[in-house]
């Protein structure tokens, strides 16, 4: 007698079979002969510059915060939905109530301009020295012939 | 119906409404309006007495709310009370605070996670469901943790708040887990069902052990209890001093009200108890030994450590850990009494604990220091500075005409009188302990003197109002202490207790 | 033997669900006591709150039939998510002071 968990469980066991069977008959049958361009990341034909380690902006980081804390949220939402028609309009009311809380945090997090992307704001160079520059100094000889 | 009865129960829970609008209102204006630092202190003092005045109305009524969540009594009131009184002092703290000066453009996030906190710490002392306590304290433990990193940009404040919010979130795991187990033995949440289960049904001891083991992890970490305290010391040295002070009493006296109350409603014998008209702990375990054996190791090791050290701010925190084991022999000896004591202790403990970490605040804004070699000197360079300290001091060691001796007094009263005397002498044992670090302090004030010239600190007159107001109950409750035992006494009327 | 094991794992009851949940807290332990980055530790008290969640889910399915475990259960799902959100926010503050995630580096405040 199987209950609904044990065809699960066959299905389980079928799938790691099945995987590990292809998986072994390809190892038994492949030739194994590489050699460094084959060991290479395939990068579309070009070949790789650098790790593909790379640091992901922060912005990104920032916004996956507040998505989850918002995204999670909608848990106390199903079941009130479940439910809607027996609470009638205090139930209505009491969601708003929680919404609305919600949306002061959403508020605040967006006056704040944590949802705004970073801009790149171009870096004029500035000059920072002790020594002492007269206005001829840093001009370039034909400069100074004018 | 469902709706009309929670419309009717909401009456009673106006002060915690109030204080979700409050905390709604001051993002909102730090939001979208230009008030920055005064503008929302002003509102959280606002807020804070409305509350306050919201709750006295509910002085004496005895209700359960919301199906059994909360309980509206005179045990709920009095911590109510208790952290809003916490949050008045703490705001007043604020606006002198050096350090929050820096960061003045994020400080409605600063008040509006004290208010936070304060919530969950009503929550945490009203609950009756163990899901409604784990909420409340996770509200106060998160706020609690933003709070800590509040001046981010300082690496020392972002690494206590690391530390608060790991050592936090594993205690909370911990006590989840602890709970889900109980809810299996015992197939309910709510305290009183607990209780009743557990009286009737014969339950099998290892299981129940290891909840009760798990439950206290949540408890001892939340009253900084050896050996759940490790976080405390280095939490406590990082944050901003005003939200060092605000854990150290207002957090921890929430936790002793979570813990006073799980303990009274779900570990008393209810058939025994009522025979006998007080409280007669039910024993699947030995919890009282296990609560003894923690209060021993907290004020031990607490005291012991606070020897040695240097830094103000860390020797505070050792010695608010010493304070926990203190307290946790009222909640031994687990008499109405035992509790009272507890009590009258809360409140001696706000204004001393409070008024030494305002004096080291106020130096350290004045000298950027908190080590104990700033105050040198002190007595002469700044008399009244030196003396208000003195007295907090020795109000914390327990030395009369001070509060603190009448609070340790009743603490060890009530110790004796439940027939714990070992534990009432190691209590008296480490209040002498302590006396050589405090000691430390004052004779560094007034019989050293500085070795640099340091400026004299002048006081403006809103320090001195705070310092004077902490520093009169300190001294009256020494003397007329009748009000705050009576209060004491009147305050452990819990519901659903004998 | 075999065939025991099989006729078992065949017949779910409680003590599967709390047997996983034994095993999800063990791992959370395990993650929380020997790794050494921030972010894993908060993965292992992530764990610790599921296998709390498997238990409030399992006891109220097979022993005590009543919703609360379920309703429990969806709340603390919420509190994960915000402890989270707080500790990875935290985290993002300390790599920027610290430059660094590991725990053991972060130690300016011992005496």
């Amino acid at each position: 007698m199987l209950t609904e968990f044990g065809k699960i469980f066959i299905f389980f066991l079928l799938g790691i079979g099945l995987v590990a069977a292809g998986l072994v008959t390809a190892w038994l049958l492949r030739p194994a002969r590489p050699y460094p361009e084959k060991r290479a990341t395939y990068e579309c034909g070009e070949e790789p510059i650098g790790s593909p380690w790379v640091r992901l902006n922060v912005r990104f980081y920032i916004i996956a915060l507040i998505f989850l804390i918002f995204d999670v949220e909608v848990v106390f939402l199903f079941p009130w939905a479940l439910v809607y028609r027996n609470l009638g309009l205090f139930g209505l009311f009491e969601m708003v109530v929680f919404l609305g809380i919600l949306f002061v945090g959403y508020a605040y997090v967006w006056a704040k301009g944590d949802l705004s992307w970073d801009k790149p704001t171009p870096q004029i160079p500035t000059l920072h020295s002790r020594v002492h520059f007269s206005e001829g100094d840093l001009q370039t000889p034909s400069e100074q012939r004018r | 119906m469902v709706t009309e009865t929670i419309l009717q129960q909401l009456v009673l829970f106006v002060p915690e409404l109030i204080l979700t609008g409050t905390f709604c209102l001051i993002l909102l204006t730090g939001a979208f309006t230009k008030l920055r630092d005064y503008g929302t202190s002003t509102l959280t003092l606002i807020g804070s007495i409305a509350a306050f005045i919201s709750v006295l109305p509910t002085i004496g009524v005895q209700k359960s709310l919301f199906a059994g969540m909360i309980a509206i009594d005179s045990f709920a009131v009095f911590f109510k009370l208790f952290s809003l009184v916490c949050l008045i002092g703490i705001t007043l703290f604020s606006l002198h605070a050096g350090e929050l000066k820096l960061v003045r453009t994020r400080s409605a996030e600063y008040y509006a996670l004290l208010v936070a906190m304060t919530l969950g710490m009503f929550l945490m002392a009203s609950a009756t469901h163990l899901l409604m306590m784990v909420l409340a304290m996770e509200l106060t433990s998160l706020s609690a943790y933003v709070l800590a990193g509040y001046t981010k940009e300082a690496a020392d404040s972002s690494e206590a708040s690391l530390k608060y919010i790991l050592y936090g979130a594993v205690a909370s795991g911990l006590l989840l887990y602890g709970i889900s187990i109980l809810y299996g033995l015992t197939g309910s949440l709510h305290y009183t069902t607990i209780n009743h289960v557990l009286a009737v049904e014969p339950l099998s001891r290892v299981p129940l052990a290891l909840v009760f083991v798990l439950l206290l992890v949540g408890f001892g970490f939340k009253i900084s209890a050896v050996p759940f305290h490790s976080w405390t010391p280095d939490v406590y040295e990082g944050a901003p001093i005003t939200i060092t002070t605000f854990l150290s009493v207002a957090s921890k006296a929430a936790g002793f009200a979570m813990l006073i109350r799980f303990f009274k409603l779900v570990c008393v014998n209810p058939v025994a108890s009522v025979e006998a008209g007080y409280s007669i702990p039910l024993l699947p375990i030995d919890w009282q030994l296990l609560l003894a054996v923690l209060a021993v190791l907290t004020m031990t090791v607490g005291n012991l450590v606070a020897l040695w050290q240097e830094n103000l701010k860390r020797l505070l925190a050792y010695s608010s850990i010493a304070h926990a084991g203190y307290m946790l022999i009222g909640v031994v000896s687990f008499t109405d009494k035992g509790i009272a004591s507890v009590l009258v202790y809360l409140v001696v403990y706000l204004f001393m604990n409070m008024g030494a970490f305002l004096v080291v605040m106020v130096v350290a804004n004045k000298t950027g220091s908190e080590d104990i070699r700033t105050y040198r000197g002190l007595g002469s360079r700044s008399p009244f500075l030196a003396i208000a300290m003195t007295v907090f001091l020795i109000s914390l060691t327990g030395i009369p005409p001070t509060a603190g001796f009448i609070g340790k007094l009743y603490l060890f009263a009530a110790a004796l009188d439940a027939q714990w005397y070992w534990l009432a002498f190691l209590g008296v044992l480490n209040s002498v302990l302590a006396l050589y670090y405090y000691v430390r302090i004052i004779r560094n004030m007034f019989l050293r003197e500085s070795e640099s010239a340091v400026p004299n600190i002048s006081l403006t007159s809103g320090e001195v109002l705070l310092l004077g107001a902490l520093l009169v109950p300190t001294l009256v409750f020494g003397i007329f202490f009748s009000p705050i035992v009576e209060i004491a006494q009147k305050s452990i009327v819990m519901l659903g207790v004998p | 033997m075999i065939v025991d094991v099989l006729t078992w794992l065949q017949q779910p009851g409680l003590s599967h669900f709390l047997i996983v949940s034994a095993i999800v807290f063990a791992l959370g332990l395990y993650a929380i006591l020997t790794r050494k980055n921030a972010i894993m530790v908060l993965m292992g008290i992530e764990l610790i709150l599921n296998a709390a969640n498997i238990n409030f889910l399992a006891f109220s399915r097979y022993s005590t039939h009543s919703l609360d475990g379920h309703i429990v259960a969806l709340f603390v799902i919420i509190l994960a998510a915000a402890e989270v959100a707080i500790g990875l926010a935290i985290v993002l503050n300390i790599v920027q002071n610290f430059n660094t995630a590991n725990v053991d580096e972060i130690d300016r405040l011992k005496e």
